[in-house]
């Protein structure tokens, strides 16, 4: 693969590239589904391919070919380099620039005891059963549990002589109940929504989530939900647990901290930003309890690597540090533009993805003390948990998120279960309003599969991590 | 041999690389590429070219499936032997309904000579096009255009096989407190106007400088084709696929033959209507069969899969999605609403006192049962006043329901509009829906966001 990569770069340059790199990937990826103690999907895809990337009179090209030959290699690259050469036929307002990067030549494996591609299916298919026999419950009508696994490697080669191979291993799975009645449906899941969370590691993951010891609990939550009450309208205090934290994190802070959405080139689909170049260093982003950090080295971090699609090396970077605006996340062409050393965020979503400004793992640090001291603080106010609806504007400003589940706080302790809980706020507005966070005991990472970006479209496999956290004045129970 | 061919060639290789009591194998090629601009750059040009088999082994009710982009014949074998594993680690499947017979289907259109052979520079050239007709602001979007093959191959007897062409051009026109939005979609590359679709997002866009704050309200609204298709697709996502209803999520479950919407509303599924992006089969092989899903506001059906038509006595519609997706349901990738009779000004002047909305960003559905969808408006939303569209407004915040808003609508548009739904990810498969644009007496805004422009 590495000389594969080498060759289509060095056929890029010949017709006429000034830079080019190139990534040959192979991708093994297996899907297990159960759904009322019946297997719904048993899948087991493979896909390999190289993307070549070019520069040629500074406009980009890309092209991919299936083939992991000397001709697919050679064949992306001048289909590439002809792409570029069309695009740049008229000229355009900007001219690529790549900031200076050493040229890198390393390798990288996850650490992990199991590879989770090895994992029989049958061992699998157990897994998910025995959870959904833990959810058994009279009032549950659809229980559902899956796991999956993947193997990847990646090489890559640039013009500027970098050489990589890193070889990334992951795994994932989660439950979920759902419960209805009367016109109503509820859901509970663990460990969290949307599939469940996933990690850079072998099958260990896997078994410490221990989805079957939280099957009760989730269906008994499900059913319980159908009689709760729902969410009151008002504004108040509210705590949100670690994962809704984590999808609070990615959406109001990671994609806005995304330089090619502060640039604009994402306008038209995923959006721009409300940060502006200038902000770095003096955006009040939040109270001075907020400290936010980009780890690509993070242990079983979905955005962990050695180097990033651009052949940067892996490196932790401050985001926000006591509330104000200090990094974001870009690659070699942002940080020409930017002026400072920002990059190290690129990643492709395959062979035949150009790669793009992403997040890697983007943390929360945490705060000092329990859960329970967050709640000691709150005479009246709503606690929040696992993410069921997402939705922020364009700028990354206005959001609406709902929970699946909420419990009122009285007098410090939690009380009546609610249901179909949601809130909304400003970004910066909201983070002003973090008032506590608790400490690392109480800190999660989850790890999702799913953030769509780029035309045409990417997924990202990015991580979080995130400890519950306090917030004063906040607008909750927004329905229609 | 043509592409077609070639497709089909390929799944019936990959169908007797395989043994089992059952095998399908299904066939995805495509070529397309994308002139991604931004900043009125073209900046993110990708081509692609891949081909792809998914392979179904059922061995004594156990069912599993392998795929992969290795088509040759050690690729296929291994991925064979993948499947066959697949099932024999399965345990028998009691609902799984047998692959489907052999079945003809439809002769649909869909396929450009002319759009499967554009070539990159042509591709890069019609974006430059809708570039310089935008000289006053920074256009963003795309011009693609792709060729995609489908074949179906089983040891029932399916051999189907389709082409199909389809392209798009998306532009949206912004700068510093501006921006407009338009596209066009066709199967027929040449009949896209990129200059027209540019021109239109920056007349859009020079109306939306000094925007202004709208309150929460209940209010009427005109609903761009563009938007309503949006809604229209997460509301057609989480209700009118037969999986959701068969397990009451859906809002139509216990709805079917119940007028729940304005008598003016009729809503079809056509894979075979040329003025969509049509489809003769589903991913099983199953001809497509158009489905009249509400009918003068009367909700008649929704859209079937071998599986869940097996589980509710019925026959399969045709709109299975591939393994392993099939575990969402089914869905309808051809949706068609009639038109009404009125042009948008005059929907405007029935809505009288409301706001005017011309796309919609980042949805999400809030409840499923209640067909309860939340999403800002961007790139283009007014204020109307007294029967006229006055001002620009911020992006808003909605949380509206979407069988309220077409529960009591003030009129439809009479020219239609096909709304590309697919942003392309994984393998290329275009989808998109025809609408007219809508009035209505109902849509909730909840909050105010961010004003227009970059």
């Amino acid at each position: 693969m590495r000389d594969l990569c080498r060759h289509a770069v060095d056929a890029a340059v010949a017709s006429g590239a000034g830079y080019a790199d190139a990534r040959a990937i192979t991708r093994r990826a297996q899907d297990v589904s159960t759904k009322n103690r019946q297997v719904e999907t048993v899948s087991d895809a493979e896909s390999a391919g190289i993307g070549v990337r070019v520069l040629v009179d500074g406009a980009w090209g890309f092209a991919c070919d299936r083939r992991l030959t000397d001709d697919g290699a050679r064949d992306a690259a001048l289909r590439a380099a002809a792409f570029a050469r069309a695009s740049a036929s008229r000229g355009g307002k900007r001219r690529v620039e790549l900031a200076p990067a050493p040229a890198r030549q390393g390798e990288y494996q996850t650490p992990g005891h199991r590879d989770p591609i090895d994992v029989p299916l049958a061992e699998k298919i157990e897994v998910c059963l025995r959870a959904e026999e833990a959810m058994s419950h009279r009032d549950v009508e659809i229980t559902e549990a899956s796991v999956r696994a993947q193997r990847e490697e990646r090489a890559f080669a640039s013009s500027e002589g970098a050489d990589i191979f890193q070889k990334f291993y992951e795994c994932g799975g989660g439950i979920s109940s759902l419960a209805i009645a009367d016109g109503r449906v509820q859901t509970r899941s663990y460990p969290s929504s949307h599939g469940g969370s996933s990690a850079q590691a072998g099958w260990e993951y896997i078994e410490s989530l221990g989805l079957d010891g939280e099957g009760p609990r989730v269906a008994e939550e499900a059913a319980a939900l159908l009689r709760a009450a729902p969410c009151p309208a008002g504004v108040t205090t509210i705590v949100l647990d670690s994962e809704q934290m984590e999808l609070q994190v990615h959406e109001s802070v990671g994609h806005p901290t995304e330089l090619d959405r502060v640039y604009g080139t994402e306008a038209a689909y995923a959006g721009t930003s409300f940060l502006k170049p200038e902000d770095l260093g003096s955006l009040r982003y939040g109270s001075d309890l907020m400290n936010i950090t980009a780890d690509p080295t993070t242990p079983q971090g979905l955005g962990t690597f050695a180097f990033d699609d651009e052949g940067v090396p892996a490196a932790r970077q401050p985001i926000v540090e006591a509330g104000v605006l200090r990094g974001f996340l870009g690659s070699r062409e942002t940080s020409a533009v930017l002026g400072t050393s920002t990059g190290g965020s690129m990643r492709a979503d395959g062979w035949s993805r150009m790669p793009l400004v992403r997040m890697t793992n983007l943390h929360l640090e945490a705060g000092e003390g329990s859960f329970e001291d967050l709640l000691a603080d709150v005479d009246d106010g709503i606690y929040l948990a696992t993410n069921k609806s997402w939705s922020i504007d364009d700028k990354r400003l206005n959001f609406q998120f709902g929970t699946e589940i909420a419990w009122e706080i009285k007098r410090g302790k939690l009380g009546r279960m609610l249901r179909d809980a949601t809130y909304t706020g400003v970004t910066p507005v909201f983070w002003g309003s973090l008032d506590a966070l608790a400490g690392p005991d109480e800190w999660r990472m989850q790890g999702l599969t799913n953030c769509g970006k780029g035309q045409p479209g990417q997924h990202a496999h990015v991580s979080h991590g995130a400890p519950p956290a306090r917030f004063r004045d906040v607008q909750v129970g927004v329905r229609s | 041999m043509s592409e077609s061919e070639r497709a089909l060639d390929v799944a019936e290789r990959a169908r007797r690389a395989a043994s089992g009591d059952e095998i399908d194998a299904l066939v995805h090629l495509e070529r397309s590429g994308f002139a991604r601009f931004a900043g009125s750059t073209v900046h993110q040009p990708t081509l692609i070219e891949d081909e792809s088999v998914t392979i179904r082994v059922v061995r004594d009710g156990r069912v599993g499936a392998s795929s992969t982009n290795r088509t040759d014949d050690d690729g296929l074998r291994a991925a064979a032997k993948r499947a066959g594993e697949a099932a024999d680690n399965a345990p028998a499947d009691p609902a799984f309904p047998g692959l489907p017979p052999a079945a003809e289907a439809p002769a649909v259109e869909g396929f450009d000579e002319e759009t499967a052979a554009l070539a990159p520079e042509e591709q890069a050239a019609r974006a430059w096009t809708a570039i310089e007709a935008a000289p006053r602001h920074g256009l963003y979007g795309y011009f693609t255009s792709g060729a995609t093959d489908i074949a179906v191959a089983s040891s029932t007897g399916i051999a189907a096989s389709q082409s199909m062409t389809d392209a798009t051009v998306r532009a949206l026109a912004a700068s510093d407190g501006e921006s407009g939005y338009a596209e066009a979609t066709s199967w027929r590359a040449g009949e896209l106007d990129p200059a027209a679709v540019a021109s239109e997002a920056a007349e859009k866009a020079i109306r939306t400088r000094d925007a202004a704050a709208f309150e929460a309200a209940v209010c009427r609204a005109v609903l761009e084709p563009y938007a309503f298709a949006e809604l229209l697709w997460y509301f057609a996502f989480s209700s009118l696929g037969a999986l959701s209803l068969l397990e009451g999520r859906s809002y139509l479950a216990e709805r079917i033959g119940e007028r729940c919407f304005d008598p003016s509303f009729t809503l079809r599924d056509d894979g075979r209507d040329a003025r969509g992006l049509p489809k003769a089969f589903d991913f099983e092989g199953v001809p497509k069969e158009p489905v009249t899903l509400v009918e003068d506001g009367v909700v008649r059906d929704v859209v079937w899969d071998r599986r869940t038509a097996a589980r509710a006595g019925r026959e399969s519609t045709g709109h299975a999605l591939a393994a392993p997706a099939q575990a969402h349901g089914p869905l309808p990738f051809n949706l068609v609403v009639e038109p009404g009779d009125a042009d948008v000004d005059e929907l405007v002047e029935r809505v009288d006192d409301g706001i005017y909305v011309t796309r919609l960003h980042y949805l999400n559905i809030v409840d499923p049962r209640e067909g309860l969808i939340t999403g800002m408006t961007r790139d283009g939303t007014f204020r109307i006043e007294k029967g006229r569209v006055t001002r620009p407004l911020v992006n808003l915040r909605f949380t509206t329901s979407f069988p309220a808003l077409v529960e009591r609508l003030l009129g439809l548009s009479s020219d239609v509009k096909l709304v590309n739904l697919s942003d392309f990810y994984d393998e290329r498969y275009p989808y998109a829906s025809l609408v007219p644009a809508v009035a209505t007496e109902t849509f909730t805004i909840v909050g105010s966001g961010s004003g227009p422009g970059l």
